[in-house]
């Protein structure tokens, strides 16, 4: 790290209680911009966590109090908490945010991630990204006319509107904290979350021309020129169009090869299927490649599909999603989570973290139980 | 007792867009962030006394107020630059080089204002080969081989609505880099360029699934996996009265519920489940048994249970219906420094969950545009204490300094 440059959440140390997907990726934001994040792993952590880049680990026993005190001790100077579990989990292990964690650091950010809402009828129910985006009504608008509704993957609920947003409400806790010096508890849910990033998509859904049934829409596969097109290449290649802006689209009309006064116009809904099965056949007509070579550079909103096997082969750099010039984050490495890795093991690197931020010492403040990796609390503690 | 929002008094310049940049703004205004759009002057139009401030497409408006400039004439580049001598963020969503033209760029401003977080939106790469190329939503999926993962099998790709580059990947990312900049700012002093683009915001968010691509979980094909199509357990199901049923039963318990639920059990579907060459069999078998009854039906036997299996639900229905919960509520909660609320009324009952303030007209269903020029003149006084004759005047439609001013 150059010290001209620090990251911005350079001194801040973030305890990840290890979960999947969502928890993860809130801890591996923070770790990217800087932060020291620690996963807290056990004897029921998951395994396989690819979002583990630029983090440390140890291993703890939740259930066994002298193994919980060594995380209460190292919560006594964080300053962030990530806890992906169900409402009362926390508590039940006698770690409730209110009652003892922010007695014991009246500056800590706890910030709760779940997928229902806390305080909805869902609350206790096991659920997956899927599940999130029914009930929040973002899930119903998904999918193409006359098919049933369909997420992207698992990146809206579990990432985009998930652990993205906890990322969100840690960062404006902290803000806070600098005016209050007081931390404070983070609820993130992906009901909420992802209900928020579809804003637009459901405001317009009450005007006139943006109302129609899913999948039938401007934005959501209704119209020719905002689509997908497969090209004539064997097995599935596809441009992408987006020539919404009327400029736009008589490039996109000239680059096809078409006459503009040979189109119905567009504006009547009527001659979308028409105007589609144009596209379709003069798509059909060249390969990618040659479609690129066509529309690069101009303004048509045309741009090829690129598949993830191809990007990588051609050494695209995965980077950070925001980039800060005066105090970056941390650059993607190879092989950590860019194409590959990204992994973390449970145990490996955690004591220098005990070591660095609370001067805890194997022997002297802590034993590691041989087996199972297991840290606990020495008896005799360290005033 | 409830405390300020997080950004409170942090003054945002947005020059006005569509999607992207109107979202960050919306960010930081629901966070408590005082906003200023910047419009363009149209003469006759703008700050004309008795014309009504003509509306723009952008429906991501509340809490803002909005300023005509004509960005063309020095004197409106002066009145700007006089205002981001103030304010803490800009918000550029603006080609690369537009505001530089316009000696509005992040050298000049910076210059100006030290402390400045200069936010800059783009979709495709600042340095890339589309920089300077036109494009949406779908496009900067395209290039970012996140459009590649989204489809059903046997489909062509089909992103979901412009949620996951103008949005996820795009204006709540920048947002997020303007919230890592002032905190940095915290701790240094000092402001600095903030650059988002949507290929990498949306790479960024995709990073699981990509990773997926050369694993069991996902080394099938687009739409052929478990997340993403391919399995019956993760999946979308009609009803008898063509409503949906939603299913993520990953876990062997949840789906051994999700079984029970059915009336499938005692088949053998929990020990068989991963036999893929059954798959069409089962997905046909789940669609069957979910035509039988009516959602509200389904919902009966599923609520309460871990059978991962919700109502797909939609915006109708959560917007009216008693019971629901559809109350549009902040994207994130802070329970001693909430964001502003949308529904109107609720921050009475438990503002730490549902946001503080009086909520918003339209409760986050219906959007209200914001005229250039409407608001304007009230967010100047709070800013810097200027009134219309004596600081600023009219030129045009657009706002300028008056010559006398020194401030």
């Amino acid at each position: 790290m150059d010290p001209s440059r620090p990251h911005p959440l350079s001194g801040k140390l973030v305890v990840e209680l290890a979960g999947l997907a969502p928890g993860p990726f809130c801890g591996m934001l923070l770790a990217d911009y800087g932060a020291s994040v620690l996963r807290i792993d056990g004897p029921r952590s998951p395994k396989g966590d690819v979002l583990a880049r630029n983090k440390s680990s140890i291993c703890i026993d939740l259930k066994h109090p002298p193994s919980r005190k060594v995380l209460l001790s190292i919560l006594s100077r964080a300053d962030v908490l990530i806890d992906p579990f169900r409402p009362g989990v926390l508590e039940r292990l006698g770690l409730s945010p209110t009652e003892v964690l922010l007695k014991a650091n009246a500056r800590l950010v706890v910030a709760r991630l779940t997928g229902f809402r806390r305080d909805g009828k869902y609350q206790d129910m096991a659920g997956h990204d899927i599940n999130y985006l029914a009930v929040s009504g973002v899930l119903a608008m998904l999918g193409r006319a006359g098919e049933n509704p369909f997420p992207p993957a698992n990146i809206l609920g579990d990432f985009a509107g998930g652990g993205a947003m906890c990322v969100v409400g840690i960062l404006l806790a902290l803000v806070s904290r600098d005016a209050t010096g007081l931390g404070q508890v983070v609820e993130a849910n992906m009901v909420d979350g992802s209900a928020y990033l579809a804003t637009m998509p459901r405001l317009a859904t009450k005007t006139p021309f943006w109302g129609s049934p899913r999948g039938e829409n401007v934005l959501d596969g209704g119209c020719p020129w905002y689509a997908t097109y497969r090209t004539k290449d064997p097995g599935g290649k596809y441009m992408a169009v987006g020539a919404l802006e009327p400029h736009f689209y008589e490039v996109l009309v000239r680059g096809l090869g078409l006459d503009k006064t040979d189109l119905p116009p567009r504006e009547d809904r009527a001659n979308w299927p028409r105007l589609r099965a144009l596209f379709e056949a003069k798509f059909a007509e060249r390969t990618r490649s040659e479609w690129a070579e066509v529309f690069d550079g101009t303004d048509a909103c045309v741009t090829p599909v690129l598949e993830q096997g191809e990007l990588e082969k051609a050494g695209f750099e995965q980077r950070l999603p925001v980039n800060l010039g005066a105090t970056p984050g941390k650059p993607i490495l190879p092989g950590q989570g860019d194409w590959t890795g990204g992994t973390l093991a449970k145990g490996h690197g955690g004591e220098e973290i005990l070591r660095r931020w609370i001067g805890w010492e194997r022997g002297v403040d802590y034993h590691v139980e041989e087996n199972s990796g297991i840290l606990v609390a020495c008896s005799r503690e360290k005033l | 007792m409830t405390g300020a929002p997080p950004l409170a008094g942090i003054k945002v310049l947005e020059f006005a867009g569509l999607a992207p940049g109107p979202f960050a703004g919306m960010l930081l205004a629901d966070a408590g962030a005082s906003i200023l759009r910047v419009d363009r002057a149209i003469d006759g139009q703008t700050h004309t006394p008795g014309q009504t401030p003509p509306a723009t497409e952008d429906m991501l408006t509340r809490h803002k107020s909005s300023v005509a400039v004509n960005l063309k004439e020095p004197a409106g580049v002066a009145l700007v630059k006089r205002l981001a001598a103030r304010a803490d963020v800009i918000i550029d969503p603006f080609r690369p080089g537009v505001l530089e033209k316009l000696g509005l760029g992040p050298d000049e401003l910076l210059r100006l204002n030290p402390r400045l977080v200069y936010g800059r939106m783009t979709g495709f790469r600042r340095d890339g080969k589309y920089k300077a190329m036109a494009g949406h939503d779908i496009n900067y999926l395209a290039v970012s081989g996140a459009l590649s993962l989204l489809g059903r099998d046997g489909e062509k790709p089909h992103p979901p609505w412009n949620i996951l580059a103008d949005f996820a990947g795009g204006g709540a990312v920048l947002f997020q880099g303007v919230l890592l900049a002032l905190m940095a700012r915290h701790t240094t002093g000092r402001g600095q360029v903030v650059e988002a683009n949507m290929v990498d915001g949306a790479s960024y968010l995709s990073t699981f699934p990509r990773m997926a691509l050369k694993t069991p979980l996902g080394d099938r094909g687009r739409g052929r996996n478990m997340l993403d199509g391919g399995c019956p357990w993760y999946d979308t199901y009609e009803t008898k009265d063509g409503g949906y049923m939603s299913v993520g039963a990953l876990e062997p318990q949840f789906f051994k519920l999700l079984i029970q639920g059915l009336g499938l059990g005692g088949q053998g579907w929990e020990e068989n489940r991963f036999d893929e060459a059954r798959w069409p069999e089962l997905k046909a078998l789940f669609e069957a048994t979910f035509k039988s009854r009516t959602r509200a039906e389904w919902e009966a036997v599923f609520d309460g249970t871990d059978a991962c299996c919700t109502p797909v639900l939609g915006y109708p229905e959560l917007e009216t219906e008693e019971g629901r919960e559809g109350d549009m509520r902040p994207s994130v909660t802070l329970r001693e420094t909430p964001c502003l609320g949308v529904k109107k009324g609720s921050a009475a009952a438990d503002a730490a969950t549902v946001g503080q303030g009086a909520g918003v007209e339209g409760e986050g269903y219906k959007g209200f545009t914001l005229g250039a020029g409407e608001g304007g003149e009230e967010r100047l006084r709070e800013w810097a204490g200027w009134t219309l004759g004596r600081d600023y005047e009219v030129n045009k439609g657009g706002l300028v300094l008056k010559e006398k001013s020194r401030l």
